[in-house]
């Protein structure tokens, strides 16, 4: 095939629900495209799991967690595959791969239909603008209705899907499709269903087949006045609709539904075909970066070899040979043997080994095309860097990293463990931006905190089986935030004779709120000084000397935001000043109105959304309530009711749990951070008890 | 301002002056615009209006999504605190979030029997409501009207229902409305008049007379205002 023909490129993302299939639609895909050759089931017998369940940890628990990228071929075209994660905790993978890819494949289970995680994963696919089309599994399975989830994909997720195929039977008697485009029934044949077979459509299904093949061709005729005009004239050809349809893909106007079993070998073919007419090609996909030469305004990268190389970094994996970087090409190629620069940390590096990958398996080759997903080897960075070439200075657009939210203290249990626990935290700290390692500089203890307690679960189940590293975990901890509530005035005087030089400095200004807004930072310095009442050398430690109080707020030892402090007056000493005596009158001009300026806890509250049958709102209603929820709306849409509430994420310890038995367990949640607010008055004050009674008094 | 002045100041009180003391509890008052004229914005003013008076509401959304309606909330609550320099407005966000709740249904999904699971789901999680507001219905039976009417009695509530017209300006009562007119109290049309959206009443009551509202709706900040 001609490697070089970008038209012909697919990244492709394949993402759902947790137990939709994917891994074993990957599987299976890889299959047929001839990457592998055994299929290995997700939770299979014979104990090799699913090829793109790389980790152990993964394979053991039947889920896929951090995801891997793969590449194959189907029919003269190249498609990249990120598998990615389905469980809300581990968003950052789903939210990093949807940024490097072009379309994607939505995975419904044709049981269960459009989840709670469906959901959330849809809403991140429209945050990134990546077209999809849809593909409706387990048609085997007793209950299976493609027409139902087709249905929830209009009513849940406001898709305009429109069914592409009939299926053949449902449940046990799933036999294969029918294809309204052909109007054929296709059938899976042979060997693990290699075999994709046209026939004449079942005699009891050819009235059912037309009607379905005119609501098709209604709704995608919007998209092309060529094929509506070609419907009046009774002469629609297969490539009309095919235009058709893609036009209304990548315009993300239009979901056509795909049907089949991955687990019987049915379907996926045909996925793949329309894969590559459907989903887009780089060229179709408008990329910006951000210039850093010109105050970073955003510029538009090309998928063109001839221009200077941009490549994002976009997830690291530590292998068994060293650090293994994967990148998307936007721009130009990456070559072997060739120097590219960092952007973030203005280093050159040395493209030594570029690499195809293929889940655990690696295609080493010369360059890379643009638009292209590639890995490199050995090379130092973090996730989310971009590499460009000496030419130009730019990077691609942060990626949205939402804050961390809970905590758990990691105590290695032996000195092997202790050893390995660094290089671990080392590792998954550049690997995960939503995941962070920290020492507490007073207990000593090693504090990891990342997006929920399964996110910080797996890691610490990672440390064990990857890096031999035993640790006992402390109870999850909040990540609690201090901000002040009032506007007040400042003047402090650090003074100290003791013999010899003494130490002289005084600063005086106002400190105010900073309004809690989308973008506002968590603390702002201005300096208002004038006529040099403060030396200009020194101001820089004043502002240093605030930012040291920030990281532990007097309230109950929580990072202070939202605070602005403004310097407008002060006095020097020719001798007794210095960096270090402002730094400790602006320490102790913070710890003097700190008190006074009204502080107040934040607690992080949590969007959550409980989905369930309607029997069972009242009981979801109650669980929010009872944990100092607010409930935001419900929707009710067949016989399903799906709540929406914000929820402190401290009442929600053990909610699966109750959840579940509140519902016989046929309701699901998912949660994600929303914002920071106050506390209320009776959670301060228990939380300020709490840490009095631990911390002794330091003024 | 204190939340009492804003109460006291606020435009709504006009329009209950208007209407010879408001809507008045257990009735139903309709609500008649073109698309897109500022129905919701309207319907959320009254909401807010109740919610700042410690009252609950249910906002029963038929075309739209619940985010949605959040967002119109959320959007009017910001520019009523600026403008009105409220105090404590942080604070009473959440409490006003804590007393209303959305409901969005297919509009087809929609019957009073389905309002009345609603009310009582709601009101077993401690939110019964005072207001309830019902946006896009397209159409609703006798039966279905009347059954709203005696929910509203039951609940001591009054009822806003949207309906939409076809052209921006009102002509008169729609036909749809006019064949339920015993059920309904009051009727208001929102037209766009003079760089703002006039508020005028179509029926009032008992009342022959139809007195002006002096109320209007900017369309910059989508706040009611005095007119």
């Amino acid at each position: 095939m001609a490697m070089n023909d970008l038209s012909k490129t697919r990244n492709i993302g394949i993402s759902a629900h947790i137990d939709s299939g994917k891994t074993t639609l990957t599987e299976r895909i890889l299959y047929y495209t001839g990457k592998i050759h055994a299929i290995h089931e997700v939770r299979g017998k014979d104990e090799v799991g699913a090829t793109m369940d790389s980790m152990e940890l993964e394979r053991e628990r039947g889920i896929t967690i951090a995801s891997a990228a793969t590449y194959c071929e189907w029919d003269n075209h190249q498609i990249n595959i990120i598998d990615t994660p389905g469980h809300v905790d581990f968003t950052i993978e789903v939210e990093r791969a949807l940024r490097v890819l072009d379309g994607a494949v939505l995975i419904l289970c044709g049981v269960a239909g459009v989840q709670s995680q469906s959901m959330t994963v849809d809403r991140q696919m429209k945050r990134y603008k990546v077209p999809r089309i849809a593909f409706i599994n387990k048609l085997d399975r007793s209950g299976a209705d493609p027409r139902r989830v087709t249905q929830q994909l209009r009513d849940k997720l406001a898709h305009n899907a429109v069914m592409f195929q009939l299926p053949i039977g449902l449940e046990n008697e799933f036999a294969g499709v029918i294809d309204l485009i052909t109007l054929k029934a296709i059938y899976f044949e042979g060997e693990e269903g290699r075999d994709v077979v046209e026939k004449d459509i079942p005699a009891d299904m050819v009235d059912a087949a037309a009607v379905a093949r005119e609501e098709m061709l209604d709704a995608i005729s919007m998209f092309s006045d060529e094929l509506m005009e070609a419907i009046l004239e009774e002469r629609v050809t297969e490539k009309l609709i095919h235009e058709a349809t893609r036009n209304g893909v990548l315009s993300m106007d239009l979901t056509p539904v795909f049907l089949g079993s991955a687990y019987k070998n049915k379907g996926v073919q045909k996925l793949l075909d329309a894969v590559n007419r459907y989903l887009p090609s780089p060229f179709d996909i408008e990329n910006t970066a951000v210039d850093l030469t010109n105050d970073e305004a955003p510029i538009i990268v090309e998928p063109k070899p001839e221009k200077p190389v941009v490549a994002l970094a976009f997830k690291l994996e530590d292998g068994r040979y060293g650090q293994l970087t994967y990148c998307r090409v936007y721009q130009g190629v990456l070559k072997k043997g060739t120097s590219i620069i960092n952007s973030r940390t203005q280093k050159k590096v040395k493209v030594g080994r570029l690499v195809r990958m293929h889940s655990n398996e690696m295609q080493d080759i010369e360059e890379s095309s643009s638009g292209d997903i590639v890995a490199l080897f050995g090379v130092d960075c973090a996730s989310g860097d971009t590499f460009t070439d000496e030419s130009i200075s730019v990077s691609m657009t942060s990626m949205h990293v939402p804050a961390a939210v809970i905590s758990l203290s990691v105590k290695p249990v032996d000195q092997k463990s202790s050893d390995n626990m660094g290089k671990a935290l080392g590792r998954f700290v550049r690997e995960d931006p939503t995941f962070r390692s920290e020492v507490n500089r007073e207990s000593g203890e090693t504090i990891i905190s990342g997006m929920g307690e399964l996110h910080l679960e797996v890691y610490v189940e990672r440390m064990k089986r990857e890096y031999n590293c035993e640790v006992e975990t402390g109870a999850p901890q909040v990540a609690y935030r201090e901000t002040i509530s009032k506007s007040v005035p400042f003047d402090y005087t650090h003074k100290k004779q003791t013999g010899g030089s003494g130490q002289y400095g005084r600063i005086a200004g106002i400190v105010e709120p900073i309004p809690a807004e989308e973008d506002a930072p968590d603390f702002e310095f201005v300096s208002e000084i004038k006529g040099g009442s403060i030396p200009t050398e020194y101001i820089p430690a004043v502002e240093k000397g605030f930012r040291m109080c920030l990281d532990k707020g007097r309230l109950i030892g929580f990072p202070v935001l939202g605070m602005r402090i403004i310097v407008n007056d002060g006095k020097s000493h020719s001798v007794d000043s210095s960096e270090m005596a402002f730094q400790a009158a602006a320490r102790g001009a913070f710890r003097e109105f700190y008190g006074r300026a009204k502080p107040v806890i934040l607690e992080p509250i949590m969007k959550v959304e409980v989905e369930g049958p309607q029997e069972f709102q009242g009981a979801m209603l109650k669980s929010i309530m009872q944990r100092r929820g607010t409930v935001v709306g419900t929707t009710e849409e067949g016989g399903y009711s799906r709540t929406e509430s914000e929820v402190p994420l401290s009442e929600m310890f053990g909610y699966a749990t109750d959840l579940r038995s509140l519902t016989q367990g046929k309701a699901e949640f998912s949660m994600e951070f929303a914002r920071y607010l106050p506390a209320p008055g009776e959670v301060q004050k228990e939380l300020k008890e709490k840490y009095e009674s631990k911390v002794p008094d330091d003024d | 301002m204190y939340r009492k002045f804003v109460n006291a100041r606020s435009p709504l009180r006009l329009l209950e002056k208007g209407l010879n003391g408001g809507l008045g509890i257990g009735n139903i008052g309709v609500l008649v615009a073109g698309h897109g004229v500022g129905k919701t914005p309207f319907l959320v003013g009254v909401a807010l209006d109740e919610l700042l008076r410690q009252g609950t509401v249910l906002h029963v959304a038929l075309d739209q999504t619940v985010s949605h309606v959040r967002a119109h909330y959320d959007t009017v609550y910001e520019e009523l605190a600026s403008s009105t320099h409220l105090d404590d407005a942080a604070a009473t966000h959440t409490e006003v979030d804590q007393h209303r709740s959305i409901r969005a249904y297919a509009p087809s999904g929609f019957s009073a029997a389905k309002l009345r699971d609603a009310v009582k789901v709601e009101s077993e999680a401690g939110s019964k409501p005072s207001l309830i507001l019902i946006e896009g219905l397209e159409e609703i039976s006798r039966e279905d009207l009347l059954d709203v009417g005696a929910l509203a009695t039951e609940l001591a509530a009054e009822v806003w229902l949207s309906f939409a017209t076809s052209g921006e300006q009102v002509t008169g009562i729609p036909e749809e409305v006019k064949a339920l007119d015993d059920i309904v109290s009051v009727v208001l049309a929102l037209e766009p008049g003079d760089g703002s959206v006039v508020l005028r009443a179509l029926k009032d009551h008992d009342n022959p007379d139809l007195s002006e509202l002096h109320v209007a709706l900017d369309p910059k900040t989508l706040l009611l205002v005095r007119n």
